[in-house]
């Protein structure tokens, strides 16, 4: 019998090499501790120990039990091992790479777009939009804009059919749709919906009817501010305009105001800025945006008080921006979409 | 615009230099382009010299030894020259010994080549005059021997290409530029003195040759001069004044004419001279035009004239289109001896419209364009005949004849110096503003406190508000000067647009998903669009005056960009498979074309570039997915709209494989799948392209809520799962949602039902044809409690019941 014992712990004991899965492990187990096994077998010879002998014997069982167990559960960790490396599979090869494709990537005027949009939501501006077909009278009229004004021509502005029906485009009267020509219109449109104080900022797509070359596009991107307030001034504008490019272009940027013309400022500046940054450009004053006071006009035709407010305007563009920003010299990279072009502002 | 610095020092004191100038100009509002060096700059030692001899050098084919005639003071000299392009008797440019050339070269006496050389002959090029390198330079007209070359060559100059925005047709001459220029360095303008008619005319013959000028049209033509100079020469005009005119780009022509050019780049009056015998009975009648009549003007091109023109003429014909250009007819010639010189006014909008009609533009009409002030043309007309006399001769005649009145300027802008400092937003004091004001002439008339009258003279058409004068006290007080500060921002409590919303969720969705935006054109060609999308044919998309073909018309849709997009990365090889974008398109809804906000995105199968492992492709299901993530920004639950497959073999899509969502009611339309794989192979695009594309009216879309948090269950689901047979020809997702119902009816509030979709969709061996197996599994969960197999069981019953009693589909076991 003790002969037995030592026997099925032999046996376990070399059966366990030849077990590699949990179903061979149930049926050694089924056959050294199961109900007919030969370890059952053993126990079940207790009752003709002699009485004196049962301690020895009992804890001589409980030995083998153990010795048995232990080899079990050696096997059941080998058998988890092994399932676990087939389900991995054969280890990586840390120097390939993926073959989807990726990373994705914001196109650098987006990019543009959402810092100068962050640089003004500091200062509380928020985004405004507008429809790209407008009406002459928002892009114009509003705007004191002169009716012989070139920027009216066929030449100049792209023009919708005159029969057209527009559905979610508003007019005034009776003018003629057109492709904008500036986002003033958003100011217009929201200032014909919202009291003062008003400020905010429009980008967005705007189209003139220039021939595509390294500098011009038949469609761009502007951004143009406007607040509105009692008590804005002059000095009010300057900060704002050395704040934001400042932020953009980094610290020891200054801006320069240069008188200029529009019809809807007065006051009118234009702006140009010195970054010692871009090495390029070196010192020079680079022109960069326009701005001004909003013209009375302009605010006659929003029903706005000029006595009670005032409040300044600015507008820049986008590619313009973007170029000086990232040194892209051909307005035309913009549009093409070369994924070696626009995989360099990820 | 061109303006000379020797030109603009005639009126004001400038000895800064051309650079300093050029930044004042600038911070004055007159941007400067560039600054141009012309003529020869001072140069001493270089004289005129007549070649009188010219032998072959000893030692050097190439070279000759001249003997050299220099005047009395130098008398004659030997130079040796390289030059072949001249002969014994010619006058050229001779370099003595110390004198120092533009490239900072000194002449010394040398020997070359063993030959004694006493100075050197010049190129155009060696003394500055002309970028002629390959011989000398020879002076023509005989000039006197031993003369400075200055003194025979066109001055150095310096020439400013300025702008001048369209507020100030008063800047568009010399005088005009110097008068700011005085106001900005804050010294004296002075304008050159011109005769008064009266003085002159006093002891002049009376005209018999001319008798009469009537004006027709005073709206167009609210004042004209005509004077009358009788028995002048005409030839060149004098060197300083040909110097000038070159310098600004023209050519000079006569006295006459270059009399009237420069009067008009002296004080921006265009003035035009008449020959006074081609004037039919010397009658000169402003009028306009009759359809049908013909001028052939100065530049020699006949022009059809309209009745919204104004002509000078008379009796017999037009002279010239006014303030437009001249006639050939009446034009000033070499013989001409007596002259009717107009100095007028005439409307900028006829001008304009004419100028723009005929696509011609001179000095005169845009400068009447932009509006002349009429206070202005009776000294332009004194200045005119000053110079006319003294130039050609000749007598003034009377009468002076004069037809339309200036109506007296006398305006007035009232301005207080607290608003001034108010609206500037710094502290500028009244002594400064009253500083800028008159640097500009603009003197104050009147003052009580700091309410001041101010004078406007009528130069100044463009200021009529105190607003204006604002700017033109800070132009004078130096927008330089504006002090900085800090932004003072109260914080906003408005959000951003909810299309900004949109469109900067979808683009990170989008980015986040591996795809790279493209930025694309708005207009398209015709061709193109009608290509893709065959059922846009005919709709309003087309601009009335587009540029070229291939942009004539509004983006029905951003997948065509896109697929330029594909192309153009496949034929490059760059490796990228996946591109979206965000935009506008123009679409047609209830009859009306209308702005769309759109995202699209496209995926092509085809890399450039082979990988060791295959990478994931989008499929249908993909693009769906995407396309309801895009939606869903939108505020939209595509889930809830029905999905409707393509099939109607014409369109970008391609058959059975592509559907679209077209709720043009709730405002918008999504599309997605497979695009034709025909016609993107026609369009070279390899490969299957999927894609998707949502456009939603910008006024239906929802700014994004603050979700409000569900409580969920805690206990373990219990799924049924149920299979039936139906028609193949009906979608799995119409099964799933009529299942979807029943199912819900079948708890009857007892228990939620979490989850009902398709597993399982099988057509083929052992069904039936035309139908097909599809296999819904059915979540259900209670919030409270483990449910008992009991109730669910009785649940499904209750499922199955419906669908025998309510469906054809039949339930398989």
């Amino acid at each position: 019998m003790e002969k037995e014992l030592d026997e099925i712990v032999a046996y376990t004991g070399q059966q366990a090499d030849g077990v590699t899965t949990r179903a061979q492990l149930e049926s050694l187990k089924a056959e050294v501790s199961g109900p007919n096994g030969r370890l059952t077998g053993v126990m079940q010879g207790m009752k003709d120990v002699p009485k004196e002998d049962r301690p020895a014997f009992g804890k001589r069982i409980n030995e083998v039990k153990q010795a048995v167990q232990a080899i079990f559960d050696g096997i059941l960790e080998t058998v988890e091992a092994s399932e676990i490396a087939a389900e991995l599979g054969p280890a990586v090869d840390p120097s390939l790479s993926s073959a989807d494709f990726g990373p994705g990537s914001l196109h650098p005027l987006t990019q543009i777009r959402e810092e100068i949009c962050r640089i003004f939501k500091q200062i509380g501006f928020t985004v405004a939009e507008g429809t790209e077909v407008e009406t002459e009278y928002y892009c114009f009229d509003a705007l004191n804009t002169p009716d012989n004004h070139p920027a009216r021509d066929l030449q100049d502005t792209f023009y919708l059919q005159d029969d057209i029906a527009f559905g979610n485009v508003s007019k005034k009267t009776d003018e003629r749709y057109l492709l904008r020509t500036h986002t003033s219109s958003v100011q217009i449109r929201t200032m014909l919906e919202t009291e003062p104080p008003v400020r905010i900022i429009s980008p967005g797509r705007c189209f003139r009817r220039d021939t595509v070359d390294a500098t011009h596009s038949a469609n761009f991107h502007q951004v143009e501010g406007l607040y509105v307030d009692k008590h804005v001034t002059v000095r009010d504008l300057k900060a704002t305009l050395d704040y934001f490019f400042e932020q953009l272009l980094g610290k020891g940027t200054t801006t320069r105001f240069r008188p200029h013309f529009f019809p809807y400022t007065e006051p009118s500046f234009e702006v140009d800025f010195s970054s010692s940054h871009l090495a390029k450009l070196g010192s020079d004053w680079v022109e960069i945006a326009g701005c001004g006071m909003v013209e009375p006009e302009v605010f006659a035709a929003v029903d706005y008080d000029p006595e009670l407010y005032s409040g300044f305007a600015f507008g820049m563009g986008i590619e313009r921006i973007a170029m000086i920003v990232y040194g892209i010299d051909d307005i035309r990279y913009f549009y093409q979409n070369d994924h070696r072009f626009l995989k360099q502002f990820v | 615009m061109k303006v000379s610095l020797n030109w603009l020092k005639w009126y004001v004191d400038l000895p800064e230099s051309p650079q300093e100038i050029a930044d004042s100009l600038t911070l004055l509002g007159f941007e400067v382009d560039d600054i141009e060096t012309t003529g020869v700059p001072p140069l001493e030692h270089v004289i005129v010299g007549e070649v009188l001899e010219r032998e072959q050098h000893p030692n050097a084919d190439r070279l000759g030894v001249c003997r050299v005639a220099l005047g009395d003071s130098v008398g004659e000299k030997s130079i040796v020259c390289g030059a072949s392009n001249y002969k014994v008797g010619d006058r050229v440019p001779v370099a003595l010994p110390g004198a120092t050339l533009p490239g900072g070269f000194t002449i010394k006496r040398s020997k070359l080549r063993g030959v004694e050389s006493d100075g050197m002959m010049c190129s155009g090029k060696e003394i500055g005059a002309s970028e002629d390198a390959a011989g000398l330079l020879i002076l023509s007209g005989k000039p006197e021997l031993g003369t400075p070359i200055n003194d025979v060559l066109t001055a150095n100059d310096t020439v400013f290409n300025l702008e001048v925005t369209p507020n100030r047709p008063d800047c568009l001459s010399h005088i005009g530029i110097a008068r700011e220029l005085a106001a900005w360095y804050r010294r004296n303008l002075a304008i050159p003195e011109a005769k008064t008619y009266a003085s002159i005319g006093g002891k002049a013959p009376v005209d018999d040759r001319f008798t009469s000028l009537e004006v027709e049209c005073p709206e167009d033509c609210p004042l004209y001069l005509a004077t009358v100079v009788k028995g002048l020469k005409i030839g060149p005009s004098p060197v300083w004044m040909q110097d000038l005119l070159q310098s600004v780009g023209l050519r000079p022509i006569n006295n006459v004419v270059d009399v009237t050019n420069f009067v008009l780049h002296e004080c921006g009056n265009p003035m035009h001279a008449f020959d006074a015998r081609d004037i039919a009975e010397g009658r000169i009648i402003v009028r306009n035009a009759k359809d049908g009549e013909n001028i052939t003007t100065l530049d020699g091109e006949e022009r059809s004239l309209s009745d919204r023109m104004t002509v000078i003429a008379d009796p017999e014909g037009a002279l010239a289109v006014a303030g437009v250009m001249g006639g050939q007819n009446s034009e000033v010639k070499e013989d001409t001896t007596d002259l009717v010189l107009e100095v007028a006014c005439f409307n900028p909008r006829t001008i304009r419209w004419v100028s723009k009609t005929m696509g011609l533009s001179s000095d005169s009409s845009y400068r009447f364009e932009r509006g002349i002030d009429i206070h202005s043309l009776e000294y332009a007309r004194d200045r005119a005949i000053q110079l006319i006399l003294e130039t050609a001769g000749g007598e003034l005649c009377e009468p002076s004849y004069s037809a339309g009145i200036a109506v007296p300027s006398d305006r007035i802008i009232t301005i207080s110096t607290d608003w001034v400092r108010t609206r500037s937003g710094f502290e500028i004091s009244d002594a400064e503003i009253e500083e800028s004001l008159q640097a500009l002439g603009l003197n104050i008339a009147g003052r009580s406190g700091e309410t001041w009258e101010v004078n406007i003279p009528s130069l100044r058409g463009d200021l009529e508000r105190p607003i204006d004068l604002l700017e033109e006290i800070l132009r004078i007080y130096g927008t330089h000067r504006i002090p900085a500060a800090s932004v003072v921002a109260t914080a906003t409590t408005d959000t951003d647009h909810p299309i900004t919303e949109f469109i900067r969720r979808s683009t990170s969705f989008m980015v986040g998903q591996d795809f790279c935006e493209a930025v694309n054109y708005t207009l398209r060609s015709n061709e193109d669009q009608s290509d893709w999308f065959a059922d846009i044919q005919g709709s309003g998309l087309a601009l009335k005056n587009p540029i070229s073909e291939d942009q004539a018309e509004l983006r029905f849709s951003l997948l065509e960009g896109l697929m330029d997009t594909a192309r153009l990365n496949q034929s490059r090889n760059t490796g990228a498979t996946r591109f979206f974008e965000t935009g506008r398109v123009f679409r047609e809804l209830g009859g009306k074309i209308v702005e769309l906000i759109s995202v699209a995105f496209v995926e092509c199968g085809v890399n450039a570039y082979r990988s060791w492992t295959e990478p994931l492709r989008d499929d249908f299901y993909k693009a769906k997915n995407r396309v309801s993530g895009i939606a869903g920004f939108s505020g939209f639950d595509v889930s809830r709209f029905r999905v409707g497959a393509i099939s109607d073999g014409d369109s970008v899509w391609q058959d059975g494989h592509a559907a679209a969502i077209l709720e043009g009611k709730a405002g918008f339309f999504a599309t997605m799948g497979m695009l034709n794989l025909k016609r993107t192979r026609d369009k070279d695009i390899d490969g299957i392209l999927v894609a998707g594309e949502f456009c939603v009216l910008p006024d239906r879309l929802k700014a994004p809520k603050r979700p409000r948090f569900e409580a969920f269950s805690l206990f373990p689901p219990s799924t049924k799962d149920l299979s039936v047979l139906a028609d193949q020809a009906e979608q799995s997702g119409s099964i799933c949602s009529a299942i979807s119902k029943f199912a819900f009816k079948s708890t009857k509030g007892a228990f939620d039902v979490e989850r009902v979709e398709v597993f399982d969709v099988y057509e083929g061996e052992g069904i039936p044809d035309g139908k097909k197996s599809v296999a819904v599994s059915i979540t259900f969960r209670s919030k409270d409690r483990t449910l008992k197999d009991k109730e669910v069981n009785a649940a499904f019953d209750a499922i199955q019941t419906m669908v025998r009693e309510k469906t054809a589909y039949d339930i398989r076991d």
